[in-house]
């Protein structure tokens, strides 16, 4: 066989235009066999859009959609034989308990694993028998969540499914996405917080207004690791470009902001550990700096 | 501005569509049959009794407009949780039940003035239509309180509408059982109705007589009811949590049923307690047949213009007069038959809008599938109308010994009008595959130019081509004409065209939201 044997899911210059609003734009994702992909990108940057597309809910205005090899939209039947899938915004029949919606959504892809479907119940802590009208976000959530795991599917594709889970459950989500993972399943995350995909995912793809601006594994995407800096009460806060691995200073009297290198933590702290420092401020970088970045690398002269 | 008359605006301004339509639709439909009346009845006696009967039909909209309105701004705001935000600013606790009480008051007010206007247009004496309008809106003052009350017993928008529209058909039911049982009078146009109608509203506004005898008592009645029901459902509020109710929401199964994995397991349990409504309407209606028979025999057969009117309507005069009022009957069951069935296919609309059909489609099951599950038990439902419409009014007419020709054959009577709902839905159903976003409208408009065509189409003296354009026009009138097999094989055929296009269209087009 061919490509479509290491690549579950494959998209060339994928389009899709609602009227005069382009949703993606030439979009390329490319998703191994076996790995957890992570698919990040502000809201609103296309992400439900593609999943729908690979789906075959919707059809591409142009470019190519591959699952398995096959084009979703031409043959959503086949297609979706394996595909286990959780939306990000979770609707639910009123009057249907949520032990009836997980048999339905089960039952339409062949039925449940009984022992399965019971211990997921447990873990996620769901009252099977409360009408959905009930539930809150995250019950929704974990009904859709334990109908994608309560049967075996070869690919998952998850959209922000941890939003509306609280820590506790967020755990158990990422216990079932580390035993989907173990059984040979491929998994496409989809997610607006980096250190959600961060810990869970094997290669990332971030998106942003429909174009994947960055694919690869987290260690070649070094500068998503890079920390975030805010010190104050500096004496020479020009020395900071003299330390090693620091990017992107900005100074205002005696406070600075950079970004520093992993690999270069240490020296980092070393080097502006001062005693007049009056505050200082660690952060992981936000999806939001990564970004402003991004336009700001493009407005200026050095372009990758 | 006090704060509940801010909210009835607001309310007011979300009903900007909803209340015009049902306030239109109710006054057109008075007057479209008191026209009718008027033309055809030269006799004034005559005339007001059968308007007295007419003017239930607004009243019977004008409760159910209330009872919808009330809900959705309390018990469906509080569901899809409106109200806690409402809650939080500076207003009484049962602001919002006053609010709506308040709108709805407004509402049935200006229905009366409409409806007494439609009348008046019509031709009917102006005394008579004020009062009859004012009838109207009494009863539906008095459904804006019960409302309200349901609102706060019932844990659901649905269940809370679902409650309150089958006390609406009670009442209507109830004021026609009360009808038949009462005394005619020496003339035999006026019936003083027996007790049954005093446990109705409909039967109240009835009694206040407007074109005969006008009695303001029955609407002093109705409108202290509306008062008294209003303060209570206000009392409740004020003394419950938010989202409480005084009926619990109940738990579900735990397990889905048997049927609860397939789609059309699935389309039927989202359509049974609609189609329970349906029936028990087509139930009253065959109902009515059966009871009322023997006064329209009797009433009729002694007044001549109507006498004369039935044996023009009816060329060759041999069919007996009861069998000609059953097949008008069994007429608007079909139509019960065909909404019912349109009902049942823009379901698959909100289950898209609302995001759920995005869910099932992710199965490896097929839309034509999903299509067909849901025209299977839209056709179902239709079929069920009419079979219960025919089977009341076999029933009815066996109790109440109306000697009948079709007695037997009534089931088969009613069934002849399923192939028209069959257009119907299928139509309704293509118009979903392949212009989701105006398939409500196109559904439920396709009904209505169907109704205007075929119904009125003679009346409004439209070019025969154009009449026969709707399905209606192809039913077999049983038990009055005989069964026209063409023209049920005709929609038959039509139907299954449309539906085989639907399914071929709903494979081509995006999920819309």
């Amino acid at each position: 066989m061919n490509a479509a044997t290491q690549s579950v899911i494959e998209t060339l210059g994928l389009v899709k235009d609602f009227g005069r609003t382009r949703a993606l734009d030439g979009l390329d994702l490319s998703v191994a066999a076996g790995e957890i992909h992570g698919f990040l990108g502000p809201n609103g940057a296309g992400k439900s859009t593609t999943l729908r597309v690979l789906l075959g809910l919707i059809r591409p205005t142009s470019g190519t959609a591959r699952v398995f090899g096959l084009d979703p939209w031409a043959d959503p039947v086949a297609t979706h034989r394996d595909i286990a899938y959780v939306p990000g915004d979770v609707s639910l029949w009123p009057n249907l308990s949520g032990g009836e919606a997980i048999d339905l959504l089960t039952g339409l892809r062949g039925g449940a694993d009984g022992t399965l479907r019971r211990e997921l119940i447990e873990e996620f802590e769901l009252d099977p028998r409360k009408k959905a009208r009930t539930y809150s976000k995250g019950n929704r959530q974990k009904v859709a969540l334990i109908a994608a795991f309560a049967r075996p599917a070869r690919l998952y594709l998850l959209d922000e499914p941890s939003a509306g889970l609280d820590p506790l459950m967020d755990a158990v989500f990422r216990r079932q996405i580390d035993r989907v993972s173990r059984d040979g399943a491929t998994v496409l995350l989809s997610s607006h917080i980096l250190s959600e995909v961060e810990q869970l995912c094997d290669r990332i793809t971030i998106i942003r207004s429909g174009t994947a601006v960055e694919t690869g594994t987290l260690g070649e995407l070094r500068h998503l690791k890079r920390t975030h800096f805010r010190v104050t009460g500096l004496a020479e806060p020009a020395r900071l470009a003299a330390l090693p691995g620091t990017h992107g200073i900005s100074i205002d009297g005696t406070a600075a902001e950079f970004d520093a290198d992993a690999a270069d933590l240490g020296a980092v702290l070393a080097g502006i550990a001062e005693p007049g420092i009056s505050g200082l401020t660690v952060a992981p970088p936000s999806l939001e700096s990564l970004f402003l970045r991004h336009y700001s690398d493009r407005n200026g002269s050095g372009v990758k | 501005m006090s704060g509940v008359v801010r909210l009835a605006l607001f309310q007011a301004r979300r009903d900007r569509v909803t209340l015009p339509v049902w306030i239109l639709g109710i006054t057109v439909l008075g007057f479209a049959t008191s026209s009718a009346v008027a033309t055809q009845f030269g006799d004034e006696a005559a005339q007001a009794a059968i308007l007295t009967l007419a003017a239930s039909n607004p009243a019977f909209l004008a409760a159910l407009m209330s009872t919808f309105l009330v809900v959705r701004h309390t018990r469906t705001d509080e569901e899809l949780g409106r109200a806690e935000l409402l809650g939080s600013v500076p207003l009484p606790r049962a602001a919002s039940v006053a609010a709506a009480l308040l709108l709805g008051a407004a509402a049935n007010l200006l229905l009366g003035g409409f409806v007494a206007a439609g009348f008046v247009a019509a031709g009917l004496p102006v005394p008579g239509a004020v009062w009859a309008g004012a009838a109207v809106g009494a009863v539906g003052v008095s459904f804006v309180g019960l409302a309200a009350v349901v609102a706060q017993v019932l844990p659901s928008g649905r269940s809370a509408n679902g409650a309150a529209a089958a006390l609406v058909g009670a009442a209507y039911l109830i004021r026609g059982i009360g009808d038949a049982l009462g005394t005619p009078a020496a003339d035999l146009l006026h019936v003083s109705s027996a007790w049954p109608s005093l446990l109705s509203p409909i039967g109240w506004g009835q009694r206040s007589r407007p074109f005969t005898s006008p009695d303001l008592f029955p609407l002093l009645v109705l409108s202290t009811a509306a008062l008294v029901l209003g303060g209570a459902a206000r009392l409740i509020r004020r003394r419950r949590d938010v989202g409480a109710s005084l009926l619990p929401q109940g738990d579900g199964r735990e397990r889905a049923g048997a049927g609860g994995t397939s789609f059309v397991g699935l389309a039927w349990r989202l359509q049974r307690s609609t189609l329970a409504g349906w029936c028990v309407g087509a139930a009253a209606l065959g109902a009515v047949a059966g009871v009322l028979g023997p006064l329209v025999t009797e009433t009729v057969s002694s007044v001549a213009p109507l006498k004369e009117l039935i044996s023009r309507l009816v060329p060759g005069g041999q069919a007996g007069l009861i069998d000609v009022f059953i097949t008008a009957l069994l007429g608007v069951a079909g139509v019960f038959a065909a909404a019912a069935g349109i009902q049942a296919v823009l379901r698959m609309r909100a289950e898209e809008a609302e995001g759920r059909s995005e869910l099932l489609l992710a199965a490896p099951v097929s839309r034509a599938r999903w299509l067909g599950a849901n025209l299977f038990i839209a056709a179902a439902s239709a079929a069920l109308v009419c079979a219960t419409a025919g089977a009341a009014a076999a029933l009815g007419l066996g109790v109440s010994g109306t000697p009948t020709g079709a007695g037997g054959s009534l089931v088969p009577a009613a069934l002849a009008h399923v192939p028209a709902a069959l257009v119907f839905l299928a139509a309704a159903g293509l118009a979903f595959a392949a212009a989701p976003r105006l398939s409500i409208p196109l559904g439920w408009g396709m009904l209505a130019a169907g109704l205007v065509l075929g119904e009125f189409g003679e009346l409004f003296g439209l070019p025969v081509w154009l009449q026969d354009l709707s399905p209606f026009r192809h039913s077999s009138a049983m038990p009055v004409e005989p069964f026209d097999p063409v023209g049920a094989w005709g929609l038959a055929v039509v139907a299954a065209a449309l539906a085989g296009l639907a399914a071929y269209s709903i494979r081509r087009r995006d999920l819309t939201a």
